[in-house]
């Protein structure tokens, strides 16, 4: 090597060891900021779309969303199962009319946060701001992908939306006769039909009241301008990178209510002993970061970058929780965790108006029935969802209303290939001509298609192990992996024979997961097309009832029916592990939101003492 | 010079045209409705329907063309059809933080890759060429992927020189904080490929006939090789740095992603899953125009390196 060139290479490697180490000892301006104030770090599992509550439908925006909005309604924090509680209303309302009329009454002295929209004055809220966020939902310019939630329930909604399909323009100063402000804080909601669950998409940010000088002020991007009643506000936002909430200094102040603590529950006792007496929000700033990736999510709440992880990637479970307990290591770092079975469920459904695999006859039933019983769920929950999942009972998820702990889907689900088998046999599903794969009663070929997402590395997998487990029962299935918006449109249109799909609760009861199988909601969210109706009877028939035994009664009568049929294999219902630093007070993961700020708090001292030099 | 240039720009305009082409319809032949994915999980036919008629995309195919078409020349793609966010504004804000981290793995990269492929063309044959030959080789056999994972863990995490994650809308933060740990893994990663690229452009140019007449003249070696060698290696280096460069602004999107770094290449992965067209729209016609720029540079550059080149 030549001496003369030498020097330069060596200038050259310490100028890249200079910059390696400025990066390292840089001190991030933000964590300097946040030095005396109570600050929060924490994740989000994917990025946000923006924060306009009318128009958003990802969960994690929503969940900001309900940091910095108030809807009517809300779940109360410690209450298992879920109970409704008045957020910004005197009281939960009462039905009227047998379930079609309901009437809000908003506690006076509620403001907005300060806004220049509000041209220096304090704006209060009123009914006609949670009218005005309904009508919202139904204007076709919103594309509110929520719209669903007063589609077809309010009288006169759905008209003044379908005026504004044919004008162009949604008349908000139209009076609509379902939506009635007899005074400043009044609201008066007449449904078309009876609804004892219509209290519930009220607890959501998708509900919550706005200011429509501030939707109109901003209304090029409404998305970048939440302005509400809530504990925090919007203080920075770096799109798909950061979001900062800084405590909302006009808010009125929250204290815990610790009526429906469980004596018998640690982790209550613990909130109640962290936050009791209180002033909440105690939280000065929060500060959420959306990574898409498991690992450096994982990582950063590992290195103590972050004080709580909500959802351990299921990647890193063994790691954190071997054999279920926590591992020695985060022990010793005072590191605590929750496990919660979240209000979902996972599921495959068969078209039942295709001809190979749709159909209500005896032998239709079969086949779906064998395939169910011969796909290998616990493979399904040991490997692809690492050990974590529960295997789910029927439609309904635990943590929702209507869930019953003690119902067993039975023989009908479990694996038992052996059965399946039999069942084939019997039917004249037979391997005709010795290539190894049945054929159908009439010696025609079976082939099953299997439709799923190309977007993640589980869904492959569960492709795998639905042609493996096939394949073992001498089906053959093919795989056929597609964009998530392909997916969508081809669910929609029933151009599939067995596709994957999952469904978390948009409020806490049983008829929303019931739904997907009711008829009449073919092509909405029925995609399985299950039009079955002694199915329907019982569902419209419970949807006119309150929450009672009767109805639970009705309930499991249709997941019974669910199961007999097979319209659905059941997958699992989804369980996450959630961690968090000994100094963050008052966690307590609540089934229906995915975060709960205004119930946390910090302990300064230890989080200083606690943190990495 | 200038008759070379407005002839190479008027060439654009064909080539331009087939990228609208291309786009608009792998668009609409590949991609998914952004329809479906804007109107939520329970939607009647309806509501998509309207979704549909308010993006366009209802319209007859000449029509949207013509729509596109306009929006290049004007240079509005209106708004993003997820986020509502202007479609400028998505470039703009996002540019920077992948620029932040391209622009010195380009110049750091290159720099380290000509210097090592100098040195190690000089000793060619040697032991030190051969282990440096097997390095490169083996480093290149691994996927980015892994690199990624275990620089992570290893320097975020384990030794915690660098932060795992993050960015803030600060400069300097972010070139002294966060990039440094992208940067020197997408460095050590590139300058494999490279360094044995441009090895090979300095040996061809070790065996000509003239960097023997100057070694006969009694110039120092390292003068043979800064100012002749290299010079006359440069062009291949030119070419090559050229084909890169319009990468520069798409970024590496796992890099962006596992940083978390909100960046341009980031945001195109995520068009692309949201059939966010507007924003795949002005993110690939505005790289085909640099691409051509970047390309008529090089061309020009060329000359200004080698005197002997003529443009024609």
């Amino acid at each position: 090597m030549p001496s003369s060139l030498l020097p330069t290479l060596r200038t050259a490697c310490f100028a890249l060891l200079l910059a390696a180490l400025a990066g390292s000892v840089a001190v991030d301006p933000a964590q300097a900021q946040g030095a005396g104030q109570k600050v929060l770090r924490m994740a989000f599992r994917s990025v946000e779309t923006g924060f306009d509550p009318q128009r958003v439908d990802d969960l994690y925006s929503s969940a900001v969303n309900g940091e910095i909005f108030e809807p009517l309604l809300q779940f109360d924090y410690l209450a298992r199962p879920v109970k409704l509680t008045p957020l910004v209303v005197e009281r939960v309302p009462e039905p009227e009319e047998g379930g079609r009329v309901y009437t809000f009454r908003l506690k006076p002295g509620i403001y907005f946060a300060e806004d220049p929209a509000f041209k220096g004055r304090r704006r209060e809220l009123v009914a006609a701001d949670v009218a005005y966020a309904l009508k919202r939902l139904r204007d076709p310019s919103n594309r509110s992908p929520y719209a669903w939630l007063v589609e077809k329930r309010i009288v006169g909604l759905d008209e003044a939306h379908d005026q504004a399909v044919k004008s162009g323009r949604f008349d908000y100063d139209a009076p609509i006769a379902g939506l009635a402000v007899p005074d400043r804080y009044t609201l008066r909601i007449r449904l078309t039909v009876p609804d004892f669950n219509f209290l519930y998409i009220f607890t959501m940010p998708q509900t919550a009241p706005v200011a429509r000088e501030v939707m109109e002020a901003y209304a090029a991007d409404t998305m970048a301008h939440p302005v509400g009643t809530g504990p925090f506000r919007l203080a920075q936002w770096v799109r798909r990178s950061k979001i900062v909430l800084a405590r909302n200094p006009g808010y009125r102040g929250d204290t815990l209510d610790t009526a429906f603590a469980d004596p018998d529950d640690p982790v209550d006792q613990a909130v109640v002993r962290d936050l009791a007496g209180k002033r909440l929000p105690q939280l000065d700033r929060v500060e959420i970061y959306p990574i898409e990736e498991e690992q450096p999510r994982f990582l950063a709440f590992m290195n103590g970058e972050h004080d709580l992880m909500q959802e351990t990637p299921a990647t890193f479970i063994s790691q954190v929780l071997p054999e279920g307990r926590l591992a020695l290591t985060l022990a010793k770092e005072g590191v605590r965790f929750q496990r919660e079975v979240a209000p979902s469920v996972t599921y495959d459904l068969f078209q039942m108006e295709n001809p190979v695999v749709g159909g209500y006859t005896p032998t239709q039933v079969a086949l779906r029935r064998a395939m169910v019983l011969g796909h290998d769920r616990g493979a399904e929950i040991a490997i692809i969802r690492r050990g974590v999942d529960v295997p789910a009972q029927s439609p309904t998820p635990p943590g929702v209303v209507g869930y019953e702990k003690e119902f067993r889907s039975g023989p009908e689900q479990d694996y038992d290939p052996a059965r399946a088998k039999a069942l084939l046999d019997m039917y004249g599903f037979v391997d005709r001509d010795g290539d190894g794969f049945r054929e159908r009663p009439d010696g025609s070929p079976l082939v099953i298609d299997y439709m799923h997402s190309t977007g993640g590395q589980s869904a492959r997998a569960l492709a795998e192990l639905w042609e493996k487990s096939m394949r073992r029962i001498g089906i053959r299935l093919v795989p056929r992996g597609v964009q998530f918006s392909d997916q969508l449109r081809d669910r929609k249109a029933g151009k599939f024979m067995l596709a994957s799909a999952a469904w978390a609760a948009d409020y806490p009861d049983a008829q929303n997961f019931l739904q997907l199988l009711y008829g009449p909601f073919t092509g909405d969210s029925n995609d399985s097309r299950f039009q079955l109706p002694d199915y329907d009877r019982l569902y419209e028939k419970a949807l006119a009832m309150p929450d009672s035994l009767e109805r639970t009664a009705l309930y499991r009568e249709m997941s019974r029916l669910m199961l007999a049929y097979a319209p659905w294999r059941l997958g699992t219902y989804r369980s996450y592990a959630h961690l968090y630093r000994p100094w963050v007070l008052g966690y307590k993961k609540h089934p229906m939101y995915h975060t709960s700020l205004k119930y946390l708090d910090i302990d300064l001292a230890a989080q200083q003492a606690g943190a990495k030099p | 010079m200038a008759a070379f240039i407005l002839r190479r720009l008027w060439q654009m305009i064909p080539t331009l045209a087939g990228v609208i082409l291309l786009v608009f319809f792998l668009f609409n032949w590949v991609g998914g409705d952004p329809a479906l994915v804007l109107a939520g999980k329970v939607a009647d036919p309806a509501t998509v329907e309207n979704i549909r008629r308010q993006l366009g995309v209802d319209q007859p195919y000449w029509v949207q063309l013509l729509i596109f078409v306009k929006q290049v020349f004007t240079f509005d793609f209106g708004r993003s059809w997820s986020t509502n966010e202007e479609v400028s504004n998505v470039i703009l804000t996002r540019i920077g933080p992948t620029l932040t981290i391209m622009v010195p793995v380009m110049v750091i990269g290159s720099t380290l890759a000509v210097l090592f492929a100098v040195l190690v063309a000089y000793v060619r044959g040697t032991l030190t060429d051969r282990a440096v030959m097997i390095a490169t080789t083996t480093a290149m056999s691994v996927s980015f992927l892994v690199y990624i994972i275990v620089f992570q863990w290893l320097f975020g995490f384990r030794l915690g020189f660098f932060p795992v994650q993050g960015w803030t809308d600060d400069f300097w933060t972010n070139l002294a904080r966060y990039a440094p740990l992208p940067i020197i893994l997408a460095v050590l990663v590139g300058l494999a490929p490279e360094l044995r690229l441009y090895r090979s452009f300095f040996l061809e140019e070790l065996n000509q006939d003239y960097v023997r007449t100057a070694r006969a003249k009694g110039l120092s070696e390292q003068r043979v090789l800064l100012r002749h060698v290299l010079r006359n290696a440069l062009i291949p280096i030119l070419t090559n740095i050229g084909i890169y460069l319009p990468g520069l602004f798409v970024g590496s999107f796992l890099l962006e992603v596992f940083f978390a770094i909100p960046g341009l290449g980031r945001e195109i992965i995520g068009a692309v899953n949201r059939s966010d067209f507007p924003v795949i729209k002005a993110v690939t016609v505005y790289l085909a125009i640099f691409t051509m720029i970047v390309n008529l540079v090089v061309d020009v550059a060329y000359r200004l390196v080698d005197p002997r080149v003529k443009f024609k």
